[in-house]
Order: C-alpha cells, then structure tokens, then sequence
C-alpha cells in the first residue's frame, strides 16, 4: 500500500496557492527552519558509530562532528551507548551520573574549550 | 576490529557534558584492571574503529532543493505548511500598508501557529509513536 506523503514541490504549491509570489528559495529556507524546530522533538532516531581514539576522552557531539564514515552526527540527545568488547560486540555501557571525576585527563584532547 | 575491554558493562562508563561525549574506561590498552585504584577510570587506552556506537535522537536533513523529500513521518508534514504559512502571514502583515489586511494577516498568522504548535508540541510524539504489543522487563545481568 502507498504512503502519502508531501514533497517539498508539493510543499510549495500549496503555500502559493495564498502566496503566488513567494520566492522558491525564501519558502525552502522557512522549510529548514521549521525542520530545525520540528527535530528539538524526538521524532528521529539515528544509529551513529564512532572510532576511539587512544587516551582521548571527549569526543565532540557538536553540530559538525562526524560518525566514523565521515557523515555528520547531528545529535540532539543520546539514548544509549554501546562499547564494542573483545568479541566485536557492541554492549551497552552505563552514563556516569556524578561527574566528579578525581582525574582529569587531558591527554591527546582536542574537544575542550579554550579560553580565547 | 574488535577491542581489549572484555566486560564493557563494568569496565566503562560515559557522560555527557555539554557538547561532548567523554567515554571513561578502567582498563589498560591489553583489557587488564589499571594498578592504582585513584587513578583507575581514564580515557580509553585503545584506538578502535568504530567502536562506539551511539543511539540518539537527530535532526531532520535539511531540504536543499524543490525536488527534496523532507525528513520526517507523514504525519508531521503537514505542520511544516503550517509552519511556512505563519511565516508568511506574518511577513504580509509586517508588510502591508492596509490596517484591515495586517489584522487578517496576523489573525491568520496566529491561527497556522496554533496549527503547528498542536501538530508538533502537543501531539508530535504520540501521533508517530510506533510503540506496541505486551511489555516486558529485561533485567540486565550484572555478573
């Protein structure tokens, strides 16, 4: 059976309809921004892998950062993570709840925050 | 390739904090325990690719041409007319001159936001929840 669905050229009929002389670019860049609003709900799920790097601690989330295949992650939450163990197999690991880590480690970061 | 950490249930943890990950371990790079016991969770000690694998909730692709499909359930779709038309209504009533046409305008403007708001805040989730079926409770095995 068929899913209905709008694309984003039947998206733009439908708002010339009332709006004739809307540009093509300006109604694509409000897509995009009702995108961005629609997607702070969780309405996507992704499965994204990353590569470890030895004595690397942080590992950046940011808006930019890229799964190991080189495309961007694009988190808004995290759900879960999995480590793989010695088998190859992915286990899911526990979130520390209290940050308070007695060492710092710093070794080979590059995802802090500098002052500047 | 598959990594030293044996047990990663007990042997590593991970935190969020503000836009990073940090994946903490308490084994060495050969998947023994670290000798001192103050300075046992560090950064993992081993490169392996593709070894994190996150579940996370994304955003949306952005559409980059009239031909693009948007990356969302159907059931959302229609919100983003609403969307782009309270934009647009509120740009005519911005723009025009005529008070009875920017009072219709900023009616009309409210009325497609009321739409979205409902559409996404309200019923978002529940409208594209794909969850069913008996439920069960896997407790986890922490041997």
């Amino acid at each position: 059976m068929a899913v209905h669905s709008i694309s984003v050229k039947e998206l733009v009929s439908r708002v010339r309809l009332v709006f004739p002389g809307a540009p093509e670019n300006y109604i694509l860049n409000l897509i995009n921004d009702a995108l961005v609003e629609i997607g702070t709900y969780k309405v996507k799920v992704v499965h994204g892998m990353i590569t470890t790097v030895a004595d690397k601690m942080y590992y950046s989330l940011s808006d930019v950062s890229e799964d190991s295949a080189g495309n961007k992650l694009e988190v808004n939450q995290v759900l879960r993570v999995y480590l793989m163990d010695n088998e190859g197999d992915y286990i899911q690991i526990p979130r520390l709840i209290d940050k308070n880590l007695l060492l710092g480690d710093i070794t080979s970061e590059d995802n802090l925050n500098a002052p500047d | 390739m598959a990594s030293n950490i044996k047990y990663p249930e007990n042997q590593a943890m991970y935190f969020i904090e503000g836009d990073t990950l940090a994946l903490i371990t308490r084994v060495d790079s050969s998947g023994n325990g670290r000798t001192s016991s103050r300075k046992q969770w560090k950064a993992i000690s081993e490169a392996v690719t593709r070894g994190l694998l996150l579940h996370y909730y994304a955003e949306p692709n952005s559409v980059t041409s009239i031909t693009s499909n948007l990356d969302i359930d159907n059931a959302l779709e229609l919100a983003v007319v609403d969307y782009v038309k309270k934009c647009l209504y509120m740009d005519r009533a911005g723009s025009s001159p005529d008070a009875g046409v920017m009072q219709v305008s900023m009616n009309m403007a409210s009325k497609h936001e009321r739409n979205f708001k409902e559409a996404i805040q309200r019923y978002g989730v529940r409208k594209k929840d794909k969850t069913g079926g008996s439920r069960v409770v896997k407790v986890p095995n922490l041997v």
